[in-house]
């Protein structure tokens, strides 16, 4: 660990670190639970001036229930996501997703609210929060507002949030008794970045599809909502889904790349295969032959 | 005296503990990284970011100018030292290889400037100041490049570092191949490796005056480390002191200090301060020496039942920019075939220079022959229709058939493949497992099974000068304890405890009361250390010897002592008894306090103390044998692989310790499932390395190594003890196994020919799919067969002279030196000529030889038939100018070297 020269500050509340963010007039990084950004510093990748630490911030951690939905703070870690058991009756979805972001020991430091604002395209939890429909509160000195997660990224670690903005919450709605967590990632091993990955939540009533949330990651150069596909779903009886078709219409909207680890291809082929297999598995449980 | 004192405990064979866990694994280890000595400072590498390039001009002065910045320091400043840099095999490469990048550079990662600072920030900072102005060429990347590219060292020939075989196609064997009943070709394109090592390469430098050095390095041997080091600043290897206590892995990576320590070792003499250096794992994966990378096109014959006819193998090596040891792999070939009946066997093999890191040794660095050897078998049952182990059995050379003399010259006396594989497939029901695999298919699931069997030679002692001796110097203290120092050495090996096994057994003492020290070459004497699997054998022989060499003398002190015949005095657990006269007894230490300290009581004339030493030199070569059997199941949907089971059948003689064997073996195996999945050290176009760090890098995790099962054969080899070595194996036979049995599993979709690691998901899909799934570039792949075009010539041969009326003088003395792969090798020859015919006597070591040749102007041509280390035509090509000679000696199979010589003065 040899980063180059910054300077540092762990300011105890919001507004302090606001403040320093507008102050470093877009020289400043902020630190969350630092799995990414460590190495990124100790390669020298990234040489901030000021380093923003966030960890003794108390209002930026926890789970808790509000009107219409359950609200995350970007301080809380990983493990402490998996263990949450609210999180596990609200949002069973982020849960699973969770576990599978790196490894148990970095989970103890990585928090929900670094991977999110990080937007790495091959990494759960962006792709996540896009399926939930989750909305992320952002807070400058100039103000509040809530970005859509499905608006917030526009490129490899590029999101819509300024220099100056802190995410201050990550808002999820409510999803019904009866939603069903679509989940698969296929990664080279266990904890790495996806070669492919689907997340999802779907709401069966009386048999039907009434509310769907899908999103792909390590398919394109953000994480990517598969939208037609969430409206194909909608009404559909669950018993009479052709997934085949479905796959096809799943990655339609996928940009993937080729990379050493796998093709363009290989990722639709086998996005197209662990969307089939997971649906089916999910959804159709009784129909599986 | 061979055997070992009865009585005591047999320690030899015993899963004892290891004595070094407790420390290493309560942090108590001492790596270099914990070295930290007074004044010391910090370096960083200011590295070249183009694959090749000219270097215009360095611009260190805003570097220099940063506070706590003592000194940048570029080639320049290192040339007082002059310093060369050897190979492997202590043998100055026919291209210069400096510390420091000097008018070029040759790969990313190049070393170009040195920064010495107040701590390693600074340093890093400095390093960024550092301008360099490259005039930029396009770099030889891949060993197409280096056929067709420039010549990534100006001056020599062409990219060909080293070559071994025939050139030109045998016309018998090609008849022979063409037609036989059954051809099977294979093609393997096998990738470069990151040897990555968990403790990265590190050093730290105190330099004493001019002729002292005490150096912290991390690597495979002090005493070797302190060797290189004296060779490359000619100093006494005396005055330099290695000390290593703990080292973190190596595979190769660190069987001689390179050019980054050997900078640092010479800046710490410059500046006359403590140095210190530690790779950091960007370094490590991007500008370290790096293994592998290997093109290979196969071909074998049989008759219909199977028999082998003949094979040939047309074999290319990424030497990269700086190879350890200019290098065509020369082992590979000779052990290709060693292990089966072959009747006609032809090679012909390539290192290639390259811009990208240079080759370093990585575990078992002729595996090559394992993997083609195997995976082609496994092709060849499948087109013969014969099963894979009944094809093995019908071509491997079993007890019975030994003693032989392979037709490469490779003597076998012991090598147990086909009995490993019987025992093997007492663990592996291969009929159930075949029904499973049928079962299973017909629900869409696709199991595969691999069978292979190798042999490897250990603790080589011929032909390569560094490998040929070990020491053991053992010492009864006054205390009774036991010290034992040992040119051994451990990266995780655990030689701490076998080689204490070893001695507390042969001397008849507690293994609690034997310490063993090899972490300092100033305690020890010269010695290979850990190198081509050679410890178990070498330091175990050099400890047997030794230790009975003490028990003899403890026995007649004893016997004078106590009045008894030593025949009847025996050690047992540190005390002295006398067989049938129970009162005669004493302990060790009171022995020892007597013969240390009153040695007039001892027999007449005997040397005082209880220390004993022996260098122990192992047979030629020592071969252990395995069969290896591994079970997968392959997901058809994603092309993923899951590892069901794994068995290993190995014979690695007699055990010194169990557990530490089935380690070692476990470790190279988990290498080869990294290999064969994960692992790729590649380049892009421009010679970027594309994986520096493990997120792209993808080593092994323990959730992709299974448990493996193990059955041991145990037959004792002609060494010392009985022991044979275990190092390499697994990460020999590792890669072949898993290919096979993914290839089983894929056997109803096609082959994976060729071959191309690792076999990443998408690889395999593409087999399942029929369709390009993976995006490999097929020009990388040779062609199965097919020769590569000949390397073209980017500098005419040295010209011969018109016969002209004064030809140079030709009669004389004349001192030589030959430049072999093994070694540099010294000789005189006394030239005569008459007319246009040469006659001369050549006098070597080796005794002395006439030769008859021909004269054409200054150019010389004489052959000479040797018997060792086989029988061999050395072709001599010779060019005089005035009272030098310089030229090319063609060495059959094992390539051409260089010749220089001098005239001696009469």
């Amino acid at each position: 660990m040899k980063p180059a020269p910054f300077d540092y500050v762990a300011p105890d509340t919001i507004e302090d670190a606001c403040k320093h963010l507008t102050e470093a007039g877009g020289g400043a990084t902020v630190l969350a639970g630092g799995q990414t950004l460590m190495p990124l510093l100790a390669l020298r990748l990234s040489q901030p001036f000021i380093l923003v630490d966030i960890n003794r911030i108390a209002a930026l951690k926890g789970v808790s229930r509000t009107d219409g939905g359950t609200r995350v703070g970007p301080m809380t870690r990983q493990n402490e996501i998996i263990a949450n058991s609210t999180l596990a009756a609200a949002l069973p979805l982020l849960v699973t997703a969770t576990r599978h972001v790196g490894h148990w020991q970095t989970r103890n430091r990585g928090t929900i609210g670094g991977s999110i604002a990080l937007g790495e395209p091959a990494a759960e939890l962006p792709a996540t929060a896009i399926a939930l429909g989750a909305r992320v509160e952002a807070r400058s000195a100039r103000g509040t507002r809530e970005i859509a997660a499905a608006d917030l990224y526009i490129g490899p670690y590029s999101t819509a949030l300024q220099p100056d903005e802190l995410i201050t919450a990550i808002r999820f709605p409510e999803w019904p008794a009866g939603t069903l967590p679509l989940f698969r990632e296929v990664a080279q091993r266990p904890g790495d970045f996806a070669l492919v990955g689907l997340t999802g939540a779907v709401t069966v009533e009386d048999g039907r599809i009434s509310r769907a949330g899908i999103a792909w990651f390590g398919m394109g150069p953000t994480p990517v909502r598969a939208s037609q596909l969430e409206k194909a779903l909608l009404g559909q009886r669950v018993a009479g889904l052709d997934v085949q078709a479905l796959a096809e219409l799943a990655i339609a909207e996928t940009a993937p790349f080729d990379d050493h680890h796998a093709t363009a291809e290989y990722r639709r082929t086998v996005g197209r295969r662990i969307f089939a297999r997971t649906v089916s598995e999910q959804l159709q449980p009784r129909n599986a032959t | 005296m061979s055997a070992p004192q009865a009585g005591t405990p047999s320690y030899i064979g015993r899963r004892m503990p290891r004595a070094e866990d407790t420390r290493l694994l309560t942090g108590r280890g001492v790596f270099v990284d914990d070295i930290a000595l007074p004044g010391m400072l910090h370096v960083a590498f200011a590295r070249s970011p183009i694959a090749r390039g000219r270097i215009r001009s360095i611009d260190t002065s805003a570097a220099r100018e940063l506070p706590g910045v003592h000194a940048v320091l570029t080639a320049r400043d290192l040339a007082r030292f002059n310093i060369d840099l050897i190979s492997f095999f202590l043998v100055s490469p026919s291209i210069r290889i400096p510390p420091l990048a000097e008018d070029r550079v040759l790969y990313v990662g190049d070393p170009v400037a040195m920064i010495i600072a107040q701590d390693r920030y600074l340093a890093e900072d400095a390093a960024g100041l550092v301008t360099v102005d490259y005039e930029e060429e396009d770099p030889v990347v891949t060993i197409a490049d280096a056929r067709r590219g420039s010549l990534v060292h100006a001056g020599s020939e062409s990219n060909v570092a080293a070559a071994s075989g025939a050139e030109e196609p045998d016309e018998d064997l090609e008849a022979l191949l063409t037609s036989a009943p059954c051809l099977v070709r294979h093609t393997i394109r096998h990738q470069r490796i990151a040897q990555s090592p968990m403790e990265t390469r590190g050093v730290v430098v105190a330099a004493h005056g001019e002729s002292e050095l005490t150096v912290y390095i991390s690597c495979q041997s002090p005493q070797m480390a302190a060797r290189y080091l004296s060779m490359a600043f000619g100093i006494p290897q005396t005055g330099i002191r290695v000390i290593s206590k703990d080292v973190g892995g190596s595979f190769g990576l660190k069987v001689q200090p390179w050019r980054e320590e050997i900078a640092v070792v010479a800046a710490g003499r410059l500046l006359a301060r403590p140095l210190k250096w530690i790779e950091d794992r960007h370094e490590n994966l991007s500008a370290s020496n790096l293994a592998r990378e290997q093109e290979i096109a196969l071909r074998i014959a049989f008759d219909e039942a199977g028999s082998i006819l003949g094979s040939h193998v047309d074999y290319d090596l990424n030497n990269g920019a700086y190879p350890h040891g200019p290098d065509s792999n020369l082992a590979a070939m000779m052990f290709f075939w060693a292990a089966h009946r072959m009747p006609a066997f032809g090679f012909r093999a390539r290192g290639w220079y390259t811009n990208t890191p240079g080759l370093g040794a990585y575990r078992g660095p002729w595996a090559i022959e394992s993997l083609a050897r195997e995976t082609a078998l496994d092709i060849a049952a499948r087109r013969l229709g014969i099963d894979p182990i009944e094809l093995r059995r019908r071509n491997l050379i079993t007890k019975a058939d030994q003693p032989l003399t392979t037709p490469l010259g490779i003597r076998l006396e012991d090598i147990t493949p086909a009995e490993c594989l019987d025992l093997l497939l007492q663990k592996v029901d291969v009929p159930a497992f075949r029904a499973e695999q049928a079962a299973a298919r017909a629900e869409g699931r696709y199991l595969g099974l691999g069978i292979t069997t190798y042999i490897e030679p250990t603790a080589g002692s011929a032909g390569i000068s560094v490998l040929s001796t070990d020491v053991a110097q053992l010492r009864i203290e006054p205390t009774g304890k036991v010290s034992a120092v040992l040119s051994t050495h451990s990266q995780g090996h655990g030689t701490q405890t076998t080689m204490a096994q070893v001695i507390a057994e042969r001397l008849g003492v507690a293994f609690e009361d034997v310490t063993v020290y090899e972490d300092d070459s100033s305690r020890g004497g010269f010695g290979a250390g850990a190198s081509g699997s050679r410890q178990a054998v070498a330091g175990g022989g050099a400890s047997i010897k030794a230790a009975d060499l003490l028990v003899d003398k403890v026995r007649r002190i004893a016997a004078h002592l106590l009045g008894a015949d030593p025949a009847h005095v025996r050690i047992q657990s540190g005390r002295i008894h006398v067989d049938g006269a129970g009162e005669k007894t004493c302990s060790l230490r009171e022995l020892a306090e007597i013969a240390y300290g009153e040695p007039e009581r001892l027999p007449a004339g005997m040397e005082a103390g209880l220390e004993a030493q022996y260098r122990y030199r192992p047979p030629p070569v020592t071969f252990t044998s395995a069969a290896h059997a591994c079970i997968v199941e392959v997901d058809p949907d994603t092309g993923f692989v899951k590892i069901r089971r794994w068995v290993c059948s190995e014979d690695c003689g007699v055990m010194i310790n169990p557990a530490v064997v089935e380690g070692q073996i476990a470790g190279g195996v988990a290498q080869a499932i990294g290999t064969v999945l994960l692992e790729e050290a590649g380049f892009d176009a421009r010679g970027n390395p594309i994986a520096v760090t493990y997120k792209d890098y993808l080593l092994p995790a323990i959730s992709d190594v299974p448990d493996f099962e193990y059955v041991h054969a145990s037959t004792p080899s002609q060494a010392e003890g009985g022991f044979r070595g275990v190092g390499e194996g697994g990460c020999i036979i590792g890669p072949p196994t898993l290919v096979n049995a993914i290839a089983d599993a894929l056997s109803p979709f096609g082959e994976l020919a060729p071959l191309e690691l690792p076999l990443t998901p998408a690889r395999i899909l593409e087999v399942i799919e029929k369709r390009p799934l993976s995006g490999a570039s097929p020009a990388s792949s040779p062609q199965a067969g097919q020769p590569s075009p000949p390397s073209v010539p980017h500098s005419p041969p040295p010209p011969v002279e018109k016969p002209t009326g004064t030809r140079p003088t030709i009669d004389g003395l004349w001192k030589m030196v030959l430049a072999t792969p093994m070694g540099l090798q010294q000789f005189t020859a006394r030239l005569a000529a008459n007319a246009d015919l040469l006659t001369g006597t050549l006098q070597s070591e080796m005794g002395s030889q006439d030769f008859t040749g021909t004269i054409e102007g200054n150019a010389l041509r004489w052959d000479l038939k040797v018997s060792k280390p086989m029988p061999l035509t050395l072709k001599y090509d010779v060019r005089i100018e005035g009272d030098r000679l310089t030229g090319k000696v063609k060495m059959g199979l094992f390539g051409t070297a260089k010749l220089t010589g001098e005239r001696v003065p009469e």
